[in-house]
């Protein structure tokens, strides 16, 4: 088992009243799943990728991921653990303007303390599986949207995550654009990666082996 | 229009508090200070300006070749102004003029006096008017003085129906009563000649004794050359005079090997106009005119309203892109450049204004405790003159224009689409950055002028004087008894305390007393058919013993010994002037027919100022030649109690006078005031310019942050640690800090460099001094950004990326 979710509560409190984002939520994820969040805005959807990637806190419940339990570590830990297992792929791809695609891709690798001559074999490595080898010192303005995912994809998976959080990856791409980014998570996950989306679309939903349907920060 | 424009400007303000109030409070202490400061340094420069007569009075001196080198002397012979009258044409007022303290006696109140000898064309040629009296002659007579009006008051506790009173003068030996002929107003704070009472020059002690003497030279001359002469004119004049009456100077300094001038003279007269004398330096044999402090002063006001308006501009800069889409709307509905312009510029005049308002408030509030801390008597009277204010004015609209206008007109003309569009590139910030170089560049160079002038004092202050300085009292005998019978009175009374441990006198003080007078004499003579130079001091018995000097030869005057007032003691550069080997045998004729011979040498001691080198001296022991100074030397523990029975004694022996005496130390740190005042001027210059330019860096760190938030944002989550984050946000700042410091260093170098070479003995400049500024600066600017930065780098990443 990847990780485990148990009764998690997550709320703010605002004008006296306690409004809750995320209720009891209980989820176990397995090695090797492609699961796709859905539910309308405001349902919760991005605080439940964001709390399972330790990038947000939860007010109650207990969080266990590879068998550490996340709610009892401190900060610190905490971003050892997602750095380490976890890639992230955004909606508007969050790649860094003033780094061309190579040097992207290179600084996870970086702040993880790799070698020089590593990461020039793992960035070139990660150029050719996803075709951009002539893209490489291209700054990010100069690609289209889908060419950026591309490279937000090849960033989140060059050090070797476990699992892949994207918050809706191809909510500002064409269809055609999107599709391929989907294929490309698709063939990712039969290659052993787990992922979990969230998306709006009930077709980009469809390539995930599970569904998770939520309202109100419910599961339903 | 302007309403609306006023109203979204002072919207803008409050919408921005926290950059408004840094703005408002970086302006307004830079404009406080720089005020103040301005207002010193014109005060320096306002000096001997108010003479109706400044652009044809003039202060004589000559330039002598001697084997030595050229030697500058402004002290003249008494004959000199009568002859150059009568035989020099082109002069219109010529006055002798010396200076120096004379006792005044009025019923039972005894007053040291800061006397002016002067001649009657002493005021045709300077303006210190008469408001009683008889204003065109205020010295009618030899027997009448002229007062000022603080004088008056203090001995007759009014300046009104003075004039005609009589007054008795202690003048050499002798008590001689002079009528008051008229009451002068009091000179100005900015008067370079100032004086407490005017006797006329015949009334000086050495007058009788040197009125025909070309040889004995004590006293300055001014003078006033007629319209239409030029001083080169005057000096051409001059020199067949100059050949005549110094023949046989020119003589001996020829058979001594001097080496004549460019003009093939030996001895040659120049002026110095009235209005450089307070700046002129006659140290190495040429006459220069240094206005260096004032332009220093005036200078770290300049670059401290640099620093603030170079955060003023970098801050509006910075925001202005918020309001990119406030200048693209305003445009799409028809604004011209002109009004956007206007617009922000209205809004840095509202900030400027109330600044320069708050910083005059402040300057005011200020100016007593500046006073004094700066030691200077300029006030704002001194220069509120119209020209000065219309200059002020001007300059301060000058950087308003700039330091407002410059942002306004960046987003004024920016395109509507780009400006819509919301994205500001402004070419890299590279704008910004010299700003923030040059903030840090002058900021470094600040601090190491602060290292390394308080250096120099400490260096000063803790050099071996070759005396003991911390356990000697001097005291100037300012009173009426007869100076030799007051020390040996002295002597008497303190035999008996077993803290006190010698007791000796001179005619000179080390460094400067309370009566904060510095005088030197002088005396030539050939020996062995060659010409010596050497400084004089006559000396009371035990002076060597009083002063912890160190004997290298022979002995001390000594009670023992009747016929001391025939013998000399001599330093070791004197020895080694004169070259005997023995110099125990050496043996001076001197020109009134008598023989000195030398009995002793003294090791080398600081006698005169520590930034001069340490020239020949000569000590001399006459009981019929005056003391000035009594020493009087105590043990080290119960320091208060002795200085108490010292001064007990002093009234005991002198009741009338007013004790004066001040520990050697503090008369040695009163020679270097200049130094601490100008410490103390760059210190506080420094502190405030690198407070300054840290308001202006937290702001920036502020706003880059701001600008980065999502950067941070992204790079967190893809693995990088809070330190790295705040690392690579501070670097950027740190860079500038360090091209700042090389840049800077070199320039401090030079600077410091030049200055110290002043004095001949100065710290040396280790590069310490500069790894010390630019450490501090780097250490202050990584404060500064980094709290900024390492709050930046915790926040959690989610809300950064929050916003898409």
């Amino acid at each position: 088992m990847l990780l485990q979710l148990n009764n998690i509560f997550k709320w703010v409190n605002s004008g006296g009243q306690r409004i809750f984002l995320l209720k009891d939520i209980n989820l176990e994820v397995e090695e090797g799943e492609f699961i796709s969040i859905m539910g309308p805005s405001g349902s919760g959807k991005s605080t439940l990728l964001n709390v399972i990637g330790m990038l947000d806190s939860f007010d109650e419940g207990e969080y266990n991921f590879l068998d550490e339990s996340v709610h009892t570590l401190k900060e610190k830990h905490r971003a050892n653990l997602y750095k380490e297992y976890i890639g992230f792929v955004f909606q508007s791809y969050h790649l860094l303007d003033e780094l061309t695609v190579q040097e992207n891709l290179e600084m996870p690798l970086i702040y993880k303390k790799f070698k020089s001559s590593e990461r020039k074999a793992m960035v070139a490595d990660m150029l050719d599986r996803f075709n951009i080898v002539g893209k490489k010192d291209l700054f990010p303005a100069q690609l289209s949207g889908g060419q950026q995912q591309l490279v937000g994809v090849a960033r989140a998976l060059i050090s070797k995550p476990k699992l892949i959080l994207a918050d809706e990856p191809t909510g500002n791409l064409n269809s055609k654009q999107g599709e391929e980014i989907m294929e490309l998570f698709k063939q990712l996950n039969d290659e052993g990666v787990t992922i979990i989306q969230v998306t709006h679309s009930e077709k980009n939903a469809e390539y995930g082996s599970r569904i998770i349907n939520l309202l109100d920060g419910r599961m339903i | 229009m302007i309403k609306n424009y006023l109203k979204i400007a002072w919207r803008n303000l409050v919408k921005n508090k926290v950059f408004t109030l840094a703005n408002v409070i970086g302006l307004t202490s830079a404009f406080a200070v720089a005020i103040l400061l301005a207002m010193t340094a014109l005060f320096e420069l306002s000096f001997d300006q108010f003479h109706e007569n400044k652009d044809t009075a003039y202060q004589l001196y000559l330039s002598n070749q001697t084997p030595r080198g050229t030697e500058i002397s402004t002290s003249n012979p008494v004959p000199l102004a009568p002859s150059l009258q009568e035989e020099v044409s082109g002069i219109k007022h010529i006055s002798r003029a010396v200076s120096e303290d004379v006792l005044a006696i009025h019923n039972s109140k005894e007053l040291s006096l800061d006397a002016e000898y002067v001649d009657p064309a002493f005021f045709e040629i300077f303006t210190y008017p008469a408001i009683g009296g008889d204003s065109n002659n205020p010295l009618p007579e030899k027997n009448t003085v002229g007062i000022t009006e603080e004088t008056a008051k203090k001995i007759f506790g009014t300046a009104q129906n003075v004039v005609g009173k009589t007054l008795s003068l202690k003048i050499g030996r002798e008590e001689q009563p002079f009528t008051i002929a008229s009451v002068l107003k009091d000179t100005p704070a900015n008067s370079s000649i100032d004086f407490e009472i005017v006797i006329p020059f015949e009334n000086h002690p050495e007058y009788l004794s040197s009125k025909d003497r070309w040889d004995s030279q004590f006293h300055p001359i001014y003078l006033q050359l007629e319209n239409g002469v030029t001083p080169e004119l005057f000096e051409k004049n001059t020199i067949a005079f100059t050949e005549l009456h110094y023949k046989g100077g020119i003589e001996s300094d020829i058979r001594d090997g001097a080496l004549p001038d460019a003009n093939g003279k030996y001895k040659q007269f120049h002026l110095m106009p009235i209005t450089d004398v307070h700046f002129a330096s006659y140290t190495s044999g040429t006459a220069k005119v240094n206005r260096t402090f004032p332009i220093i002063i005036l200078g770290i006001a300049l670059v401290i309203i640099f620093i603030v308006s170079a955060n003023f501009i970098n801050m509006s800069i910075a925001l202005s892109e918020k309001r990119l889409k406030e200048i693209g709307m305003r445009k799409t509905l028809g604004a011209i450049k002109k009004q956007l312009f206007f617009q922000f510029w209205l809004e840095s005049l509202l900030v400027f204004a109330t600044s320069i308002i708050l910083g005059l408030v402040a300057s005011n509030l200020l100016l007593n405790p500046f006073k004094t801390l700066f030691r200077t008597r300029a006030t704002f009277a001194d220069v509120t003159q119209p020209s000065i204010i219309l200059l002020f004015a001007l300059t301060i609209f000058c950087i308003t224009l700039i330091a407002g206008g410059y942002p306004a007109l960046l987003m004024s003309k920016l395109s509507t689409l780009r400006a819509l569009k919301g994205k500001l590139n402004l070419g890299k910030n590279r704008l910004r950055n010299s700003l923030i170089v040059l903030q840090f560049t002058i900021a470094i160079i600040l601090i190491a002028g602060t290292l390394v002038l308080h250096g120099q004092i400490e260096f000063m202050r803790n050099k071996d004087l070759g005396y003991n300085k911390e356990q000697v009292v001097s005291i100037p005998l300012n009173g009426k008894k007869d100076s030799n019978s007051v020390v040996n009175l002295l002597r008497d009374e303190l035999k008996g305390n077993p803290d006190i441990l010698s007791v000796s006198g001179a005619d000179n003080n080390l460094g400067m007393g309370r009566d904060g007078s510095i005088s030197r004499s002088m005396m030539g003579f050939d020996y062995k058919g060659k010409g010596v130079v050497t400084s004089t001091i006559t000396v009371d018995y035990d002076y060597a013993k009083t002063l912890d000097l160190e004997l290298v030869a022979g002995r001390m005057f000594d009670r023992d010994f009747a016929i001391d007032s025939l013998s000399l003691v001599i330093n070791e550069t004197m020895a080694k002037q004169l070259g005997e080997e023995d110099p125990l045998s050496i043996t001076i004729p001197m020109d009134d027919g008598v023989t000195y011979s030398v009995i002793g040498v003294v090791k080398d001691f600081n006698f005169q100022e520590i930034s001069r080198e340490i020239q020949p001296l000569t000590l001399f022991m006459n009981k019929d030649w005056d003391l000035y100074y009594a020493y009087v030397k105590i043990a080290p523990n119960n320091v208060a109690n002795s200085f108490d029975a010292i001064k007990s004694a002093w009234e005991k022996v002198e009741p009338q006078a007013e004790f004066l005496g001040s520990f050697l130390d503090e008369n040695v740190d009163r020679t270097f005031r200049r130094e601490k005042t100008m410490a103390t001027i760059i210190t506080s210059g420094s502190v405030l310019g690198i407070l300054l330019s840290c308001i202006g860096l937290f702001a920036i760190s502020m706003l880059v942050v701001a600008q980065r938030t999502k950067e941070i944002g992204v790079r967190k989550v893809i693995g990088a640690s809070i330190s790295s984050v705040a690392l690579l946000l501070t670097k950027d700042f740190l860079k500038l800090v360090g091209i700042a410091f090389v840049i800077a260093t070199p320039i401090a170098w030079y600077f410091l460099n030049e200055w110290l070479q002043n004095y001949a003995s100065h710290v040396s400049l280790s590069p310490l001094f500069f790894l010390g500024a630019g450490l501090a600066a780097t250490l202050i600017a990584f404060v500064t950004v980094g709290t900024r930065t390492v709050k930046a780098a915790s926040a959690n990443p989610v809300k950064s990326l929050r916003t898409e």
